[in-house]
């Protein structure tokens, strides 16, 4: 995009950034947003009444109706539902007037369209570790859509590339008048817009943070969870990196969202400044794990399988921080499984045994540790185990093999 | 949106000189459907945006249905000219005899199939084995249920994107125009820029029989080559999208079509 830059002298490279800074009115460094500053834009039942928000709508149309429709989504009704009474909870004034898909993407996102509809994935569902987490994130796309980020950002955009687009021909034109070669400067202008445009969208995330904090301390979640999501992010990077021999990516001038350490950080500032002492805020961990439960295998299952141990480990040691269980123990030893490093066999046979004693073990557990029973010579036990599985899953795909087992 | 892809490969793929150009493959066998024929338009996606001084489109609700309305009233002179019985749906449950879930996903393949066609016909990507066979694709079984669920003989997809340069771009060039006189000669910013494709499905054996593109772009803004939003640049589009179906090789050369299934390789 900007290779030619490369051709600037130093000294007009510094003059012209100099300039084009001065221009933008900002470095990258992004102020904090404060939470009071947050005002929602928009009433219920919005509709769009200018000519480029109308016609941004209009073409949401067609998007929301692909989305609704797309075989991805998970459309069990007791979590949709859930997903259906939370963003009505922490809307806002919008509250109403959401509607909000669920995804099977096994990743860490979420995010709002123009006309008021939400996509979560499934992936957000597992690293949360209670409602107010949830709750945060829905707010945060909710704040999007109160704040009018996406009008906003295209009417920027639009003023921007306008100016530059005039500025370019103004010094091409007025430049041959003169007799000199402004094309270096075009190119530095084009740059400082693009980076321009990053940062009204960086602004715009730091907005929803703030709003989104605000949201949910209004409706009684402690606001210092939304701060909590980052620094879980960030671990989760960190454990992923580290596995994989490379460093984490930290922030730069081409991001979108501001780095995540800075989110983390500007959303503890908001939490302290928005808590008001003595009022009693709730987390909600225990109807969160109520709700996500039945899908919390599958989430568990689509996690292990994007052979990225070093995440997946971290997130199930995470979700364990609130308790082991057998689920967690049981897909543990998935990772280990599926690493299959030396000792790795040794470490999922240790995770599978764990995971049986815990009433709640999924059948798969007691089949996995059936066969490295089996694998140890303990043929007695392994046999035991595989009646169980059995038991558990009679109807098993596999369980005419697990039968021959069981013997 | 998701159709935004398959429309900025194809305006790359011819170059942005200021005319319109069209480019149709068939189905070596195909015969422009003729006499009393029944064809099912699925949701005709159109949107007109006016093309900002800097460059971006900006989407117009107005106008996109002013298009709209247009496109589907000169589509159905057209058809009607022909014979045939033409149905033009705007919503997935508008269709009796299958369920919105049925006709998304034959849209949905459909618009893969297009994809691979704009790949390996427009875009240079050529197939070996694809060689002198026309327009060899299929959608399969699934064009051939909705037939049969339908009624229908053909199933046509149709796109129209156009943009109006506007006020500002229009000065822009101007502007750029102007600068001749002094040594910066900058007229050709780009303007009006439409981008229009349809595919032909066989409902009776689910081939991709016919697709054709067309782009009409200029460089200069205002500029136009025909206004999706007024009746006449409507009429003018789709006769050139659909105006004039040239039937296949063979079906040209008079080979008679043998009923035992051809061999494929």
């Amino acid at each position: 995009m900007c290779s030619r830059c490369l051709e600037l002298t130093r000294r007009s490279l510094l003059a012209g950034g100099a300039a084009t800074a001065a221009a933008l009115h900002a470095g990258v460094a992004q102020a904090r947003v404060r939470p009071q500053d947050m005002v929602p834009l928009v009433g219920p039942g919005f509709k769009p009444t200018e000519r480029d928000e109308i016609g941004l709508w209009k073409e949401m149309d067609r998007v929301e109706e692909e989305i609704s429709g797309t075989n991805l989504l998970i459309t069990d009704r007791n979590i949709t539902g859930y997903l259906r009474d939370l963003i009505g909870t922490v809307g806002g004034p919008a509250a109403k007037d959401f509607r909000i898909y669920l995804a099977r993407i096994p990743e860490f996102n979420a995010m709002m369209f123009p006309t008021g509809f939400a996509v979560v994935f499934s992936g957000l569902l597992l690293r949360m570790r209670n409602e107010a987490q949830l709750a945060g994130v829905i707010a945060h796309e909710s704040g999007h859509f109160l704040r009018r980020h996406m009008i906003r950002s295209w009417r920027d955009q639009k003023r921007k590339t306008d100016l530059f687009a005039i500025g370019a021909m103004l010094a091409g034109v007025g430049g041959a008048g003169a007799g000199v070669y402004l094309g270096d400067y075009v190119q530095l202008a084009q740059l400082g817009t693009i980076l321009s445009l990053f940062q009204y969208s960086r602004a715009m995330e730091a907005e929803a943070d703030s709003m989104g904090a605000r949201l949910i301390a209004d409706t009684g979640y402690p606001p210092v969870e939304m701060a909590n999501i980052w620094e879980q992010l960030i671990g989760e990077e960190n454990a992923s990196a580290r596995y994989r021999g490379k460093h984490r990516r930290k922030g730069s001038i081409f991001d979108t969202h501001p780095s995540e350490g800075s989110r983390m950080a500007d959303l503890r500032a908001d939490a302290a400044e928005i808590t008001v002492p003595g009022k009693v805020y709730d987390a909600h961990r225990d109807r969160y794990l109520t709700n996500i439960g039945p899908i919390r295998p599958m989430l568990l299952d689509d996690q292990v399988k994007l052979n990225d141990p070093g995440a997946s480990q971290y997130l199930i040691e995470t979700l364990a921080q609130d308790g082991w269980n057998g689920l967690l123990r049981f897909y543990e030893g998935e990772v280990w499984r599926l690493r299959n490093r030396p000792g790795d066999e040794q470490r999922a046979a240790q995770s599978y045994a764990a995971a049986v004693a815990y009433p709640d073990a999924p059948a798969e557990a007691w089949r996995s540790h059936g066969i490295e029973l089996m694998k140890q010579g303990r043929s007695a036990e392994a046999k035991s185990a595989f009646r169980r599985y059995l038991t558990i899953k009679p109807d098993a795909p596999d369980a005419a093999w697990v039968r021959s087992m069981a013997g | 949106m998701v159709k935004r892809g398959l429309g900025i490969a194809l305006a790359a793929s011819v170059a942005l000189s200021g005319c319109v150009q069209t480019r149709q493959y068939a189905d070596v066998q195909f015969t422009p459907p003729s006499g009393d024929y029944k064809l099912l338009v699925l949701r005709p996606d159109v949107t007109v945006g006016s093309l900002t001084t800097g460059g971006m489109v900006e989407p117009r609700a107005d106008w996109t249905d002013q298009a709209r309305h247009s496109i589907v009233e000169a589509l159905r002179a057209q058809q009607a000219r022909r014979g045939g019985k033409i149905t033009i749906v705007e919503h997935r449950n508008e269709v009796p005899g299958v369920t919105a879930q049925e006709l998304a996903d034959v849209e949905r393949l459909n618009y893969v199939v297009d994809q691979s066609i704009v790949l390996h016909k427009y875009l240079g990507d050529y197939l070996p084995t694809k060689r002198g066979k026309g327009l060899d694709w299929t959608l399969g079984a699934d064009a051939v249920k909705l037939g049969q669920k339908t009624g229908y003989d053909y199933a046509l997809f149709l796109h129209a994107e156009d943009s109006v340069a506007s006020g500002g771009r229009i000065a822009l060039g101007v502007l750029g125009l102007a600068g001749c006189f002094i040594g910066f000669c900058a007229p050709n910013v780009g303007g009006q820029q439409q981008l229009d494709y349809a595919s032909l499905v066989d409902l009776k054996t689910g081939e991709v029989v016919w697709f054709n593109v067309v782009t009409a772009g200029s460089e200069i803004p205002g500029i136009k080559f025909g206004d999706l939003r007024t009746p006449e640049g409507a009429a003018q589009m789709v006769d050139r999208l659909l105006g004039r179906m040239k039937p296949g090789k063979e079906a040209a050369k008079g080979v008679v079509m043998t009923p035992e299934p051809q061999e494929k390789r």
